[in-house]
């Protein structure tokens, strides 16, 4: 074998676990080409057919059984009477198994077809001999035999057997007693009825023969079957992407394997080993075989040998010392296997071959059948956790085929497989610490019954690699592509298979086959077996019309862009121009590759997008021009069908790929990216909106019915933000300012009260470029609320904005919450009527100051300074049914809830005395005050408390406390409650 | 309180800039018939404005006292239902909304939500003024079908209700719905208006203004007010005792588009057109109209063009920006202009080399 494996030790155990538990006998030593390895089987197959071939009068029956022999049981059957018969005459022992061997077809052969044979092996049933027509045939003694009913004679050979070592190899018990193995009355009754069964069948024999010549038909295989790989050396695929699948599977061993197989006692594995060593060695002597069968001898020696039981624990042995060798390894990091590429390539080919040479037994899940994800996840845990009980105990790998087919359907597997990898991952970090072996060893015992990690390889095959959805999977699987085999590797092979099958070809002509197929394989060999089949000879001119359709399939988005971007090689160019008249010519290939794809608008988004990345030579820019129009002609044309439903317009969208494709191919190899940055455009337009909008709403709708999202950037934002921060703003204490600055500060402060524009503190995300920024860039920088600057932010350009310093900022921040929360107040008293109104809005605003109020805990955290204004801005939303004298209050209460933490959150026990407006409050309050009560615990206060505490409040205030932020909330609400109490005794 | 909205004019008698409009809405009014009206012309110039003082001239100031309302409405489309969720500002005798920003399914808010509006007929105690009026804004950007369902509405419940529509360009209204509404074109202000704007409020902020700046604010406006009404309190900001040459500081958008424009000239290769594909999916990004930008750029551009070239370039910028309007990807359209120009600068250049 001269795949690429690394280790020895896995060779070998690849060797020997693949004999152990296959049954061919196809070990040859490395071979460069699987033609020549079969070319050798057919030779062996030749070879032996003068000497040994059955009973001339029914060879159809004999090459059939070999047939079925070879599909049942797999090869060995008849390899091994091959090999047999070729050797035959060196020596004698070997005519023992050539006996076995017919026997073997004799067994295996069904009674119908097997009607003359039985007929004249009523004498060969006698000895256990072979039975030939002719005496020639036989090189030895013979005895002649006749049939007791038709008078056929045969003739009969006799082998000199040693009846020890046949017993041995035939388990079969053999009756001392006489020649015969049954008594000769059950003989004669067995003939009686024959002839009965003959004469029957004689009396309706002009049915049968009408029905003869149809059957073959019937039962001919497709070729494509007929003809698939069975090893992985015949794989006729990407030897890389071969390799590594492999690779890949056997990285599971340690896994699979390894937990799996008990280890077999170290006695009886010497035992074994010495026993097969001690047959090959007496074979190899005895029998002068080359070389290169070697292996196989020893393997069918071995197999023949050992009973089933005795096969399976060596194999389990090997399979045991592998493991001890390679402990280390675990499965591999990637649990799912993603095999895509084009159909035809051998896909699923490649994951069943390659599966049975590793051990495994496949479990396909296919398009066919149910792929909702319960039934799916059903099947993967039976895969994953049961052993088979029958004789096949092999570990199973589950191959889900076309797993992109439907859409729906493949979703579920998907997401089952997704599920299982990642508890496998949870149950991996959770114990990495542990010594990593053992670790598995546990989890896979354990987890295995719960949640189900995965513990089986699992390969999916899937023809587009960008299915939507395939994204979760893509993402964790290991991809591998599948890339079109050489055409001179799909050639020979196609022509081995037509010598085989006596058809005529050419190899220009296959070539230009398997070209036209584009290298799918099945449809070179589906085509082949139809000419065959119409007595045609393939035609090199005339592919065109002989092959019976061009493959209809859609490639993927990027494979038309490349398409459309690439020139075609000019090699190819001139092979297809051979071709002539029949091929299609560029136009009409690409048309018809878009419009098999169809999804014109991805495909003329990917040209925009990559167009001015490809490197053609355009120094009148005039080429860019036209492929840009046209590009806005294809746009015009989508727009116009989608507005007018006149979808027949759409046949004219490909031309226009065309176009670009006449204008800028090139040869080099484009660099192709999938268009996003509409996509990216599209959403973060729609975001900017919906920051205006939301910002919008919470302006006074006199002042926001006046904005629009369209015009707001375009007129307002560079004024606004001029005007927000004012250059001439000295950063002092308020009351440092002289008249004319504060009677500035107070119009800016209303502006943005009216706009409801704030600073929030934000982690910047560091600009170091930006001078104005470094005295601020310590942790944390004070922005604006709604982030309206942002929407002057152009990349790459610089804007002459004058930024306050942050002391203004803050000084800002706390005024302007001040100012905010007068205003809504003023506007209360001056509008009772408005009541209902604003209640509406306070109601809104319960939800929002929720959300708020998660922020404002975490800000807290990171900034003390902001928290204040932050809570304040929330508590503003309950405020305003307060009356005007406790505003002054609203910038003292943070510090002064401090103090506060004795006080209870009265407003539970209040009575529902004073007025309406309590109820509202204690509804709102019931949240907050839920929270609070783990933090404050509840104590009664008598009412004439509550006027000393409305000085505690003023002496407070500079205290800078803070508590944690839903205990300020509550304590607000509640010292309000009582203010409005207070206020109103005093009243 | 910004100066835009501080001297917003309240009432049709205080209007400054479209007076004879403004009058002749108040004797429409008065008169207790009014039709449908559709408001239209250039942002900045005082559409909204206009029709709020109608309103307040309809219903007296309780029209002032507005709630918003954001509400979700469950619409049966056929076997399923939709939400649609819409912000509405409410006054006991109308309505305001938007229902372009249900993007396409703004028919269902068109066909179920304003027809539910219209529907219910005030109750007023008076009998008096038993209508009540619902504000459409953009009309413009309602899609055909919204459109088509809204005329049935206009006509079936105009007996107790009043559609104000206001878009900024009457030709994306549908020709029937223009033929049932009583059409008002709001011009833009000229740069007189403006100045005599600016300096009525400087005369309330009691403002020194020289003379001469008022008229430069004017002329850099675009003869938009309220671009001129802010950039007039920006300078006022920025520097109080106004100098003559002061500085009126600039668009940022306009700007960054003057950068483009030169990054347009100074080289024309597909690479360069690649850079100022990115920058102009900035403008777009930050909700700047792509027609804007295209207008803006197109200016820019003749500034620094050659004499020769203006009217080739002029004709190329109105025939992409048609198929612009007609298409659905604008930024295609903009880069069609863009490279369009390119190639024709690089003709010129080449052709002056010859001479």
């Amino acid at each position: 074998m001269d795949m690429d494996i690394p280790l020895p030790e896995e060779l070998e155990f690849l060797e020997a676990n693949y004999n152990a538990h296959e049954d061919y006998l196809d070990l040859e030593p490395p071979e460069p080409y699987p033609d020549e390895d079969l070319q050798v089987e057919e030779e062996a197959g030749q070879s032996k057919s003068p000497s040994s071939e059955g009973p001339p009068s029914s060879p159809g029956v004999l090459t059939n059984i070999q047939k079925r022999s070879r599909s049942t049981d797999g090869p060995d059957a008849s390899i091994l009477e091959d090999a047999g018969q070729s050797d035959e005459k060196r020596s004698r022992t070997v005519q023992a198994e050539v006996a076995q061997a017919d026997e073997d077809w004799l067994r295996y052969s069904p009674p119908e077809e097997s009607d003359p044979m039985v007929e004249e092996g009523a004498g060969a049933v006698v000895e256990e001999k072979l039975v030939w027509r002719y005496a020639s045939e036989i090189d030895g003694d013979f005895i002649p035999v006749t049939a007791p009913s038709g008078g056929d004679r045969a003739y009969v050979k006799i082998n000199v057997v040693d009846k020890e070592e046949r017993r041995k190899k035939l388990g079969v018990i053999v009756q001392s007693g006489g020649l015969i193995l049954e008594p000769i009355n059950v003989l004669l009754q067995k003939v009686e009825q024959e002839a009965f069964t003959k004469a029957l069948k004689a009396s309706s024999g002009g049915q049968s023969d009408t029905i003869l010549p149809e059957t073959p038909a019937v039962h001919e295989q497709l070729w494509v079957d007929k003809y698939a790989p069975s090893t992985f050396t015949e794989l006729l695929s990407d030897e890389q992407t071969n390799r590594e699948v492999l690779l890949w599977l056997k990285q599971w061993d340690s896994c699979v394997f390894g937990s799996e197989v008990k280890s077999t006692p170290a006695d009886v594995l010497s035992a074994l080993r010495r026993h097969s060593s001690t047959v090959q060695h007496r074979k190899f002597s005895d029998s002068k075989f080359p070389s290169k069968n070697r292996g196989s001898r020893w393997n069918k020696e071995d197999f023949s040998h050992s009973s089933d039981v005795d096969d399976k624990d060596t194999s389990k042995g090997i399979q045991d010392l592998w493991n001890k060798k390679s402990r280390s390894t675990g499965p591999p990091e990637q649990k799912i296997l993603l095999l895509c590429g084009p159909p035809g390539l051998g896909k699923t080919t490649l994951a069943h071959v390659a599966a049975k040479h590793c051990g495994y037994r496949v479990v396909e899940v296919n398009a066919s059948d149910d792929r909702s994800s319960s039934v799916i996840e059903a099947k993967i845990l039976d895969v994953v956790q049961m052993n088979s009980v029958t004789v096949d105990s092999r570990p199973k790998c589950l191959v889900i085929d076309e797993i992109d087919g439907a859409l729906g359907d493949g979703k579920g597997a998907v997401e089952v497989i997704l599920k299982m990898v990642s508890a496998d991952r949870k149950s991996d970090l959770g114990k990495e610490n542990v010594s990593k072996e053992e670790n598995r060893q546990r989890t896979s015992t354990k987890k295995g019954r719960k949640i189900a990690p995965l513990l089986r390889p699992v390969i999916c095959i899937c023809n587009d690699l960008y299915a939507p959805a395939l994204r979760p999977l893509r993402q964790i699987a290991k991809v591998h592509i599948f890339v079109q085999p050489t055409v001179s590797r799909v050639v020979s092979r196609l022509k081995h298979i037509c010598n085989k099958e006596q058809m005529k070809t050419s190899s220009i002509a296959l070539t230009g086959l398997a070209e036209y197929t584009e290298c799918d394989i099945r449809s070179c060999l589906n085509t082949l077996q139809f000419l065959n089949k119409k007595k045609e000879t393939l035609n090199v001119l005339e592919i065109g019309s002989q092959v019976v359709g061009r493959k209809d399939m859609s490639r993927s988005a990027f494979d038309i862009w490349k398409e459309i971007f690439q020139k075609r090689n000019i090699k190819r160019e001139r092979r297809s121009n051979c071709r002539t008249q029949s091929t299609p010519s560029e136009f009409e290939f690409l048309h018809s590759l878009i419009s098999n794809r169809g999804d014109y608008d991805l495909i003329v988004d990917g040209i925009h997008e990559n167009i001015l990345q490809l490197h053609y030579h355009d120094p009148l820019m005039q080429k860019t021009v036209k492929c840009l129009s046209s590009l806005g002609v294809s746009d015009l044309l989508h727009q116009h069908i989608m507005r007018t439903q006149q979808m027949p317009l759409l046949v004219y969208q490909p031309a226009i790929a065309i176009i670009v494709h006449r204008l800028v191919a090139q040869v080099q190899k484009p660099n192709i990216e999938w268009p996003k940055s509409y996509y990216r455009f599209r959403t973060m337009l729609m975001e900017k909106t919906e920051t205006l909008r939301s910002w919008y709403y919470k302006i006074p709708p006199h002042i926001s019915r006046h904005l629009s999202t369209k015009s707001f950037v375009e007129e307002s934002i560079s004024p606004l933000l001029h005007i927000l921060s004012p250059s001439t703003l000295r950063p002092v204490a308020v009351n440092l300012l002289s008249d004319k600055e504060k009677n500035d500060l107070f119009q800016l402060i209303s502006t943005m009260v009216s706009y409801s524009l704030t600073y929030r503190n934000i982690k910047t995300n560091s600009q170091p470029g930006d001078p104005r920024h470094e005295a601020t860039l310590d942790a944390s920088v004070l922005a604006f609320d709604p982030p309206i600057n942002d929407f002057i932010n152009f990349k790459g350009y610089k804007s002459c904005h004058y930024v306050l310093a942050l002391a203004m900022k803050q000084v800002l921040v706390h005024e302007v919450e001040k100012q905010r929360i007068l205003r809504v107040n003023t506007g209360r008293s001056g509008n009772l009527t408005d009541a209902c109104n604003k209640e509406n809005q306070v109601h809104l605003g319960e939800d929002t100051s929720g959300s708020q109020a998660a922020k404002a805990g975490n800000a807290c955290a990171i900034a003390k300074n902001t928290e204040k204004p932050t809570s304040l801005s929330i508590l503003r939303q309950s405020k305003p049914t307060k009356p005007t004298i406790s505003s002054d209050l609203g910038s003292n209460t943070n510090a002064a809830t401090a103090s506060l933490n004795s006080k209870s959150s009265r407003n539970m026990k209040r009575s529902n005395g004073s007025s309406s407006f309590f109820d509202r409050f204690r509804k709102m309050n019931t949240k907050g005050s839920q929270n609070a009560n783990n933090v404050v615990q509840e104590e009664e206060t008598l009412a004439r408390d509550l006027r000393p505490l409305l000085f505690k409040f003023n002496e407070l205030g500079a205290c800078e406390d803070k508590p944690a932020f839903d205990v300020v909330m509550v304590f607000y609400i509640m010292v309000h409650l009582k203010t409005i109490y207070s206020f109103e005794i005093i009243m | 309180m910004l100066w835009v909205d501080k001297y917003r004019p309240k009432t049709l008698d205080n209007v400054l800039v479209h007076q004879d409009v403004a009058q002749n809405l108040k004797k429409l009014v008065t008169e207790q018939d009014c039709p449908h009206l559709l408001f239209y012309g250039p942002s900045g110039s005082g559409k909204k404005t206009l029709i709020m003082a109608v309103i307040r001239q309809m219903f007296g100031p309780s029209a002032e006292k507005v709630k918003v309302e954001n509400k979700t409405w469950k619409v049966e489309a056929g076997s399923r239902t939709i939400d649609i969720e819409l912000t509405t500002l409410s006054s006991t005798n109308h309505v305001e909304l938007n229902p372009s920003d249900a993007g396409f399914q703004d028919r269902y808010i068109v066909q179920e939500i304003i027809k539910e509006m219209a529907k219910n007929r005030p109750i007023d105690t008076k009998g008096k003024k038993g209508y009540k009026v619902l504000v459409l804004n953009e009309v413009d950007k309602l899609s055909r079908e919204a459109q088509h369902s809204l005329r049935r509405t206009m006509e079936k419940y105009s007996a107790y209700c009043r559609l104000i529509l206001c878009c900024n360009s009457s030709s994306k209204v549908t020709e029937a719905i223009r033929s049932r509404c009583l059409n008002v074109r709001i011009n833009a202000p000229t740069e007189e208006q403006i100045v005599n704007v600016l300096e009525f409020i400087g005369k309330k902020e009691g403002l020194k203004i020289p003379s001469g700046f008022t008229a430069r604010i004017a002329e850099k406006s675009n003869r938009s007010l309220r671009r001129a009404i802010l950039s007039f309190e920006t300078c006022r900001v920025q520097q109080y005792p106004f100098t003559s040459n002061q500085s009126i500081p600039p668009m940022d958008w306009e700007e960054y588009i003057s950068e483009i424009a030169s990054d347009i000239m100074k080289e024309q290769s597909p690479k360069r057109l690649y850079q100022v594909r990115l920058k102009l999916y900035e403008l777009l990004v930050n909700c700047i109209p792509p027609e804007i930008v295209l207008k803006r750029l197109l200016y820019e551009l003749l500034k620094k063009l050659d004499i020769e070239l203006k009217h080739e370039v002029c004709h190329w910028a109105a025939y992409y920006e048609h198929r612009m309007r007609l298409g659905q990807k604008a930024i295609f359209h903009i880069e069609g202009t863009v490279s369009g120009e390119k190639n024709r600068a690089l003709v010129k250049l080449r052709q002056k080399a010859w001479l």
